[in-house]
């Protein structure tokens, strides 16, 4: 089965441009993470999908039917709320069947669909509960369970971590995890934390301004960021980026030069990760040195900040030498394979030799 | 509350009470006094109670058929109220659409004239389509205040509905016909509960379009009343009579959907 947005657009009433010229495309049995920042349009993309929100040009295929028109019963999707949206007039039992019941399953055959899905994901005592009487953690479960009892070919989930607290939220994510090994359904995940998205996505799209701007492993997104967007949007703390110019082969941006070579000259910003920013114990001929501001310490990990004039860096280092302190002096390793190069003007990666845009 | 202030509260409360229970007392009384005891000129608080008015008023004079008028036309225009209010509410609590809020407000304005500048044409018309004199015109007199009222009322408890639930049950293979039916309207029940008896009592106790649109047949009780006010003086005791049995459905009810009715007219500012 294939899932196909074709250049999807989607306006409001009141204006606003939630997509825009949206692509996307993946196969059955992938997670897939929609990412990005409030008002990116991963919601709407997701809602689209489910048959909720009319797209206001361009289709959505699955198998190369249009479904743009199907209401969302005849999609053959499911969705779990941010809110959990159970029927609070139910019973958790009732809740969970209440899918099957409506798609006309037969009587004895709901009972076994119902037991078995609260036993995945461990729920089987709270089946006589009112949805009142569960704590979010398990009103979540519930709705995981009711999208899934009749087996859906695809389930939708729209921020549904959101409202649980971090220790729950961490489980609940393994547990989606483990879900999705087992049953092998097609799950589409909308969410505006990257290390959510890094976890659970099989693939990552990121969205900015009602644009896909990049889908891929989440290995990928990380080491290959398409643009600096993504690059600063993925990752904690966020990618160093330094504008600078690029000249003679030489990355410059005031005193803080590096060797770039095989780059066209040009403006450019550079990034690297604070984790893979080297610390070293003396100056060398690769390191650049640079003044400590402050010190948090991270557990196992520190995150250095440093300047050197207006270069302002982060690193993240395992190892916690001696004697660092405010105003010390650190001398840091650029390795050249971990440096991103991304066009000043459209933020777009640019690749070895590829001269940046004018 | 600290205790002085308890105590004034409390007192606030018995005052209240007072005023608002002494005449209904009263009336009680009154429904079982003699007409000389009733008639008395100091007031007479311990008598000889006396049951001759209620089987006298019901039986002998025929008003029984009355209470099952009041009773046809208060359910009726009730569930006529509620099938084409509910869903309007839940449109204007779900969809947008150009000059809502003024036709929403227009549902209001039905109310704002006085109804006696609105039951003369009302008469008319209804003589004109031959309805004059049967509980239909009273019924559908009745439908026109209570829609607005269900319209007000049942918008809020929409409202409170958080729209995933809608489209919760959308995708869980629902149309849309089914997700109101099967799913909205259970959970909106405690508020149409609600909403229902309020229609029943204002249609039950409304007296002005009864009063003008029915003279016969039709009568409901709280027309039936001043049929008591005769030329050789009013029948006290019969009207007390009536006036008790008139609102005995009005306390059970009043105390059966207390909570909801609070509720209910705040339009959904209190969550529950």
């Amino acid at each position: 089965m294939t899932v196909a947005f074709r250049d999807v657009r989607k306006v409001f009433p009141d204006g606003t441009v939630a997509l825009d010229g949206f692509n996307l495309t993946f196969e059955s049995g992938e997670f897939v993470v929609l990412l990005g920042p409030s008002g990116s349009g991963k919601t709407t993309a997701c809602r689209i999908l489910a048959g909720l929100e009319q797209a206001s040009n361009g289709t959505v295929e699955v198998d190369g039917r249009d479904v743009t028109d199907l209401p969302p019963r005849a999609r053959g999707m499911s969705m779990v709320f941010q809110n959990y949206a159970l029927y609070a007039h139910k019973s958790v039992y009732d809740n969970i069947a209440y899918p099957l019941r409506v798609r006309g399953w037969a009587r004895g055959e709901i009972d076994g669909r119902v037991r078995a899905v609260a036993r995945l994901v461990q729920i089987e005592t709270l089946l006589g509960r009112r949805p009142r009487q569960l704590s979010g953690g398990e009103a979540q479960r519930v709705a995981v369970a009711r999208a899934l009892v009749w087996e859906p070919s695809i389930c939708l989930m729209d921020e549904p971590l959101s409202n649980l607290d971090a220790i729950l939220r961490l489980q609940t994510r393994t547990q989606l995890k483990r879900l999705h090994t087992e049953l092998g359904t097609t799950f589409v995940f909308v969410t505006h934390d990257q290390e959510e998205a890094m976890t659970l996505g099989t693939r990552i799209a990121v969205l900015k301004d009602g644009r896909l701007v990049q889908f891929d492993t989440p290995r990928t997104i990380y080491h290959r960021p398409a643009t600096r967007f993504v690059a600063e949007f993925i990752g904690r703390p966020a990618m160093n980026t330094i504008d600078g110019t690029i000249a003679n082969g030489r990355f410059e941006a005031g005193d803080f030069t590096l060797p770039a070579p095989g780059r066209a000259d040009g403006p450019v910003t550079l990034g690297i990760r604070p984790e893979h920013i080297g610390l070293r114990r003396a100056a060398a001929p690769e390191t650049i040195s640079f003044r400590l501001d402050v010190i948090e310490v991270v557990e196992p990990d520190m995150l250095l900040f440093v300047e050197r004039g207006d270069v302002h860096l982060v690193v993240r280092t395992e190892a916690a030498p001696e004697g660092l302190g405010h105003d010390t002096e650190v001398h840091l390793a650029f390795p050249e394979d971990r440096l991103h190069l991304f066009a000043t003007r459209d933020g777009a990666r640019l690749a070895q030799g590829v001269p940046p845009a004018p | 509350m600290s205790r002085p202030w308890r105590m004034v509260a409390l007192a606030v409360l018995i005052m209240v009470l007072v005023v608002a229970l002494t005449p209904y007392l009263w009336l009680i009384m009154t429904s079982l006094k003699t007409r000389l005891d009733a008639l008395a000129d100091n007031p007479v608080w311990l008598f000889t109670p006396t049951f001759e008015h209620y089987p006298k008023i019901f039986i002998d004079k025929g008003y029984l058929p009355l209470v099952m008028n009041s009773l046809v036309v208060a359910t009726a225009s009730t569930a006529i109220s509620l099938a084409v209010g509910v869903p309007a509410a839940y449109v204007f609590a779900r969809h947008d659409f150009p000059g809502k809020e003024d036709l929403f407000f227009f549902f209001l304005t039905t109310r704002m004239a006085p109804p006696i500048s609105v039951v003369v044409p009302m008469f008319l018309m209804f003589t004109y389509v031959g309805l004059i004199d049967t509980r239909l015109s009273v019924i559908l007199a009745h439908s026109t205040f209570n829609l607005s009222l269900v319209v007000w009322m049942m918008r809020g408890f929409f409202a409170d509905i958080p729209r995933e639930i809608d489209e919760a049950a959308q995708m869980d293979g629902h149309t849309r016909a089914g997700m109101f039916l099967c799913v909205l309207l259970p959970l909106a029940a405690p508020g149409m509960a609600a909403t229902a008896v309020l229609c029943f009592i204002l249609s039950w106790n409304e007296f002005l379009y009864a009063f003008i649109l029915v003279a016969f047949e039709g009568r409901t009780l709280t027309v039936g009343i001043p049929g008591l006010v005769t030329p050789h003086g009013t029948l006290w005791g019969q009207v007390a009579a009536v006036a008790v049995v008139a609102t005995l459905p009005i306390i059970v009810f009043t105390f059966l959907v207390q909570r909801h009715l609070v509720r209910g007219l705040t339009f959904g500012a209190v969550k529950g």
